[in-house]
């Protein structure tokens, strides 16, 4: 099959088993791959109400049609499974050169079930499948063991591993790969580490095929050129995603002090450019990748190295816990990184003990003798740590993330739980930007960005104003942006060089031989979509509305500083919001698909 | 002596599509950017002579000065 590996690796953790069976060629046709393979794989194969750590949940890794081949950042790949974090659907996306491998090796999807009795690793080269003993390696930090297998097998085997924070099951954790690449959310490493699995090392050597070899290379190298031509390149190079780190600061998004505003008063020290003065060696790119957004930097307070940080990783464990220093927020990254827990939620998680702890409902009693000041870099570091070995009670509070923390403590505090459907917000407030609310509050997996970032969209049209038109671009980027996760390959080229997307038509039909236009792969989009919403309304009881409401703080307060200073949503506004993007995708009022939708859309049959 | 703002992508819109304007030395970006119509918030990114700055940077003489705009987001 033209543009795929031609299997699908199965690996049953319970018994050992190791099957391969052929791609199903109606499945790459109806969901093409990625996460739209992941999706597919979740809803037919995991039972209902399986537990999320137990034998049932299954761990789906899937690379798309354009993963490994001459694309501009074609390293992405898909993982997928029962999310621990929220009961609910899971799909994280890493970059850096696991994809690539694992193309090479035949495999499109690796679908992994069961527990195994002891840790384990998987080890793959090619058509030879292993699991191997990895007793000793449980407990290893997340760098120390990429290096070792780098060192025992070489450079060219690829490797994906979890830290103690998956060994431990913290909710959150996360999947590391290529020293600073992680499918991050969800707690994809907390499935990964409840199977024993402390692993995956792979090298792969075939060939991929491709249906027009001369208009492959062609369209290939035109969207290279795009690339290279593009205006922008240099600076978007130079700072990769922290461009935006002082933007959001002027425009109000910029998450303060677990969220209670947008502008932090010490945001210059955690700027991009601060960044790059103070910390940045070198870029670092993924496979393929002509705009590497990637930064190595380093510490030398801490004389540590780490990939990073991201704007999602300065955000939260900068501004979010009033700490406007950039070494400081570097060595956080580096400590979830090798602890094996995502940033993101870690970063919310902190930030609302931290506010919780200012007013009170929190003590030292409470926080094993923390002072856990907003500000406070010590005491930050030392709550990851607790955080991944679930260590004492502040440490076992926060591993199952913000919304039970908030349940188990009460005192009002989930009024300042930053989340939704149980997934802590990641990195703009929300508080005055209506659209980009929306996106949080639908998106598929929880309080992510990723799939539909529609605030420069605010900005554009009015950042209060509540119009079917926002509502149709958020619904417009949650069908497109995603399909670079179902197709494999990066989208920050588009994001952030503008490259025209019609580009990709031409490059995926000489791949796969079939045409699709970008109005085809948004219709895959919607009906993946669709489909992850129906996971939900299948796996949690009375699914509907009330999952999809913001945290109360977007609608009740609003920042005492900052440029957003008394701005807030309308409670009836964010009603109004959902009331026209139900409408808008052809859902109920409690926000189901409805029967006509699923049979309009083809998927009436999988869903039932 | 002039300085030159050169808007990235579709930030050349706000000046009729041409792709650099000269302007005054003296103010700054934000009050230039103003000037010309380009709407602050929707630039993400400043760079002066290469270096990054905040939109409060006071224009040089022969400063260039490029505005990049966020299309899709992170």
């Amino acid at each position: 099959m033209n543009g795929y590996g031609g299997s699908i690796l199965r690996v049953n953790l319970t018994t050992g088993q190791i099957t391969k069976q052929p791609t199903p060629p109606e499945v790459a046709r109806d969901y093409i791959g990625g996460r739209g393979f992941g999706a597919y794989f979740l809803f037919k194969e995991v039972p209902k109400n399986a537990e999320p750590l137990g034998p049932e949940n299954k761990l789906i890794i899937s690379t798309g049609p354009l993963s490994g081949l001459m694309v501009p950042g074609a390293g992405k790949c898909d993982w997928t499974t029962k999310s621990p974090l929220t009961g609910g659907y899971a799909s994280a996306s890493m970059g850096g050169h696991f994809t690539a491998e694992l193309k090479y090796a035949g495999i499109d999807s690796i679908i992994l079930e069961g527990v195994s009795p002891k840790p384990v690793y998987l080890f793959i080269d090619d058509d030879k499948v292993q699991l191997l003993d990895a007793t000793n390696l449980w407990g290893k930090g997340a760098f120390e063991l990429e290096v070792d297998f780098k060192h025992k097998y070489g450079e060219e085997y690829q490797v994906a591993v979890i830290g103690p924070g998956g060994e431990n099951m913290v909710l959150y954790a996360c999947v590391n790969h290529d020293y600073g690449r992680q499918a991050g959310r969800g707690g994809v490493g907390a499935v990964m580490g409840s199977k024993k699995l402390k692993a995956i090392v792979l090298h792969g050597t075939k060939s991929v095929p491709v249906a027009d070899l001369a208009g492959y290379r062609k369209a290939g190298m035109e969207l290279y050129k795009a690339c290279k031509d593009a205006e922008g390149l240099a600076e978007w190079t130079r700072y990769g995603t922290t461009i935006v780190t002082s933007w959001c600061d002027e425009v109000g998004a910029l998450p303060t002090r677990n969220f209670q505003a947008g502008s932090f008063e010490g945001g210059k020290g955690i700027y991009g450019q601060t960044m790059r003065k103070e910390i940045v060696i070198t870029d670092k790119g993924c496979f393929g990748c002509p705009c590497p957004c990637g930064k190595y930097s380093n510490m030398k307070r801490y004389n540590t190295q780490v990939e990073g940080p991201e704007y999602e990783t300065i955000g939260l464990f900068g501004s979010n816990l009033g700490i406007g220093d950039i070494q400081a927020v570097a060595e956080s990254n580096r400590l979830c990184d090798d602890l094996g827990i995502d940033t993101i939620s870690a970063g919310v998680c902190i930030g609302w003990a931290m506010e919780a702890y200012e007013k009170g409902i929190l003590t030292k009693a409470d926080t094993d003798g923390l002072e856990l000041k907003f500000g406070n870099i010590e005491a930050t570091f030392a709550v990851v740590k607790k955080i991944a070995y679930r260590e004492g009670k502040l440490g076992a509070l926060l591993a199952d993330g913000v919304k039970r923390a908030s349940q188990k403590l009460g005192k009002g505090s989930e009024k300042f739980a930053i989340e939704v459907k149980g997934m802590e917000q990641s990195s703009y407030a929300t508080h005055n930007a209506t659209a980009m609310l929306l996106a949080y509050m639908t998106c598929d997996v929880g309080a992510h960005h990723n799939r539909s970032w529609a605030i420069t969209y605010d900005l554009q049209v009015g950042r209060d104003k509540v119009v079917p038109e926002k509502v149709a671009r958020v619904i417009w980027l949650q069908n497109f942006r995603p399909m670079f996760d179902v197709l494999g390959a990066c989208r920050l080229q588009w994001v952030e060089l503008g490259i025209n997307r019609d580009l990709y038509v031409p490059l995926l039909e000489a791949i796969t031989g079939l045409h699709r236009t970008w109005e085809d792969l948004e219709a895959v989009g919607n009906r993946i979509w669709n489909i992850t919403r129906m996971y939900w309304v299948r796996e949690i009881e009375g699914f509907g509305r009330a999952w999809d409401m913001p945290s109360r703080r977007f609608y009740e307060e609003p920042p005492k500083t900052g440029v957003t200073a008394g701005q807030i949503t309308k409670y009836e506004d964010v009603i109004r919001l959902l009331d026209m993007y139900y409408e808008q995708r052809g859902w109920n009022t409690n926000g189901l698909p409805t029967a006509d939708t699923l049979e309009k859309l083809g998927i009436a049959s999988l869903v039932a | 002596m002039t300085a030159t703002v050169r808007p990235f992508g579709i930030l050349k819109s706000y000046i009729d599509n041409q792709p650099e304007r000269l302007v005054e030395p003296g103010r700054t970006v934000r009050q230039t950017m103003l000037d010309l119509g380009i709407p602050p918030d929707v630039v993400a990114l400043v760079t002066v002579n290469d270096e990054q700055e905040t939109k409060d940077y006071l224009i040089q003489e022969g400063d260039l000065v490029k505005l990049i705009a966020v299309v899709g987001g992170g």
